[in-house]
């Protein structure tokens, strides 16, 4: 019984983000969030490239789904305490508003989705393909 | 033609059941982060569980009893109950994540969230392992599970560069960027997925269910030996669509709508609706299986009586052991969990309790108490103590491997 909680709470902590002490920690947490937000970017702008070929339920569930997923990446990303160094905050300054944008722009594609605009949709998209190669660029630059 | 139909019947249900959704995400995830380069793994799992599915439903035929009412009987009360707790914790996991899995497929069809769906899945679980046969609850889902063939189309439609595609798939390498324990760490998920503890739970309980004799044992080994491998090629399937779709656009699976993603784009509406049928088939038929194994491992130590080929008076019990765990399952979904992280724990916590449930089909099988003439030969036992080596690495290596990779991250 004693090890089966051992091993519980080591897996419950394996889900735990701490603070980020130093600057090269903080940027390697910076890069993976990068990715996680890219990967619910592009989740949502291949839906919507497809959004001729998949159900409006479905399109609509990969959205919302997208949506929630982005945000939890972006709250998570906000709630580390970043170092006290010049580096850390331009590392701040520089994803916040990729990840901004990127909110942003799938709620867009949600509220669009729900009203069946495909022009609308299509439109938001392509204005998102700079985000996503912004933030692909930073993922790719700050990783480890 | 009866007993060639009954043969073919076997394989393709055997082909449309092998998936479920442990199979769909870790194939999926895996195939959009690491390509195929840890296709080894799965085909490894596929190749182990047939070695094991062969000895549990050759037992279950030659004794004409399921393997783990013999476990205690045969390696005493203390191996029996280590078993049965890491049997039934593992598969009580993978319930779970069948019952979120049937409910988020469901959301994709109608958008109404999954949480909505969890207590209609679960009593729709609950009726038809209480009223429905066995064999049509066997056959029904297999059939519909072979609607995921759509993604072995998808790949085909895909149209990639088959050799490139080959080879990546026959020469492993860790991709560029993914450090080894991470590697390890998912062909450990994928071995897990393959070899889930409750798919022998239920072939050889459900050989006991079908009154299976001696006779039985070739139709046995043609489901295990044609229609396990052809479910392992649609789980390939599944990982190659999600290599050439979704990995060159950075996309890591965290949901089930990414999982049909890549048939959206190959094969249109009709493919994706089809998905969905595979999707909701896959879980309900697995939630079944998983289900009924929790009381059929329970029943099976306690030796109640069980099974549904007695009327439920009858076996009262291990009804209640089946209606409890379905409780368990439906409150842990329904306190918002991911159902997806679900599934990708009870994958590895699968690898880690692999061991006490190959082991004793091992032993078992090689008993000529039980099994007479129809005893392990060499191969059986070469291939069965080379796959528990591997097994037993697997295990003792998952959960390192999860904390060093913080699951995987």
């Amino acid at each position: 019984v004693r090890w089966c909680l051992v091993a519980l709470v080591l897996v419950g902590l394996t889900g735990c983000v701490g603070p980020a002490p130093t600057v090269g920690q903080y940027e390697g947490k910076a890069a993976h969030t990068a990715q996680d937000a890219l990967s619910q970017l592009e989740t949502a702008r291949l839906a919507v490239e497809n959004a001729t070929r998949m159900p409006a339920a479905y399109l609509e569930t990969v959205l919302v789904d997208a949506e929630q997923s982005f945000g939890s990446v972006q709250a998570t990303f906000d709630s580390i305490q970043p170092p006290d160094e010049p580096a850390a905050d331009a590392l701040k300054a520089a994803l916040d508003p990729l990840l901004s944008d990127g909110s942003d722009g799938i709620v867009q594609l949600r509220i669009l989705a729900r009203r069946g605009n495909r022009a609308g949709m299509a439109k938001v998209s392509h204005d998102l393909a700079a985000t996503a190669d912004r933030l692909d660029r930073f993922g790719t630059e700050h990783a480890g | 033609v009866k007993r060639l139909f009954a043969v073919a019947l076997g394989i393709l249900t055997a082909i449309g059941g092998f998936v479920d959704i442990g199979d769909l995400v870790a194939n999926a995830l895996v195939g959009a982060r690491f390509g195929l380069t840890l296709a080894w793994a799965t085909i490894l799992g596929v190749i182990g569980i047939c070695v094991f599915a062969e000895m549990s439903g050759r037992v279950a035929a030659v004794s004409g009893r399921a393997t783990f009412d013999l476990v205690r009987e045969r390696l005493g009360p203390r191996m029996g109950l280590a078993n049965l707790s890491a049997s039934v914790l593992v598969t009580l996991l993978t319930f779970c994540a069948e019952i979120g899995g049937v409910a988020l497929a469901l959301e994709l069809a109608t958008s109404v969230n999954y949480l909505l769906w969890v207590p209609m899945v679960g009593l729709a679980v609950w009726l038809m392992i209480w009223r429905v046969r066995f064999s049509i609850l066997e056959n029904t889902f297999g059939l519909l599970g072979l609607a995921l063939v759509v993604f072995g189309v998808a790949l085909w439609k895909l149209n990639p560069d088959w050799s490139d595609l080959v080879h990546e798939a026959v020469v492993p390498r860790n991709p560029q960027g993914e450090g080894l324990p991470t590697y390890f760490y998912y062909a450990i998920a994928l071995f897990g997925a393959a070899m889930t503890p409750y798919e022998v739970f239920f072939f050889s309980s459900g050989g006991v269910e079908e009154r299976w004799t001696r006779q039985d044992v070739v139709t046995s080994r043609m489901n295990v030996f044609i229609g396990f491998p052809l479910g392992g090629a649609l789980s390939l399937a599944i990982a190659a669509c999600a290599a050439l779709v979704l990995l060159p656009r950075g996309i890591s699976v965290d949901t089930l709508g990414q999982v049909g993603l890549p048939v959206a784009v190959a094969v249109g509406k009709l493919g994706l609706a089809v998905a969905i049928l595979g999707f909701v088939a896959a879980t309900f038929g697995a939630a079944l299986e998983t289900g009924l194994s929790c009381g059929y491992s329970v029943a099976q130590y306690f030796g109640w009586q069980w099974g549904k080929y007695v009327r439920p008076r009858d076996a009262a019990r291990f009804h209640l052991v089946v209606l409890v765990c379905l409780i368990v399952a439906i409150g842990t979904v329904l306190t918002t969990v991911d159902p997806i992280t679900v599934t990708e724990y009870s994958l590895v916590f699968s690898a880690v309790a692999l061991p006490l449930t190959y082991l004793p089909i091992l032993v078992i099988a090689n008993d000529p108490d039980y099994m007479g003439a129809r005893v392990n030969r060499r191969t059986a036992n070469v291939l069965g103590t080379a796959f528990l080596v591997v097994i037993v690495i697997a295990s003792v290596a998952a959960i390192p491997l999860m904390l060093a990779t913080r699951a995987g991250q």
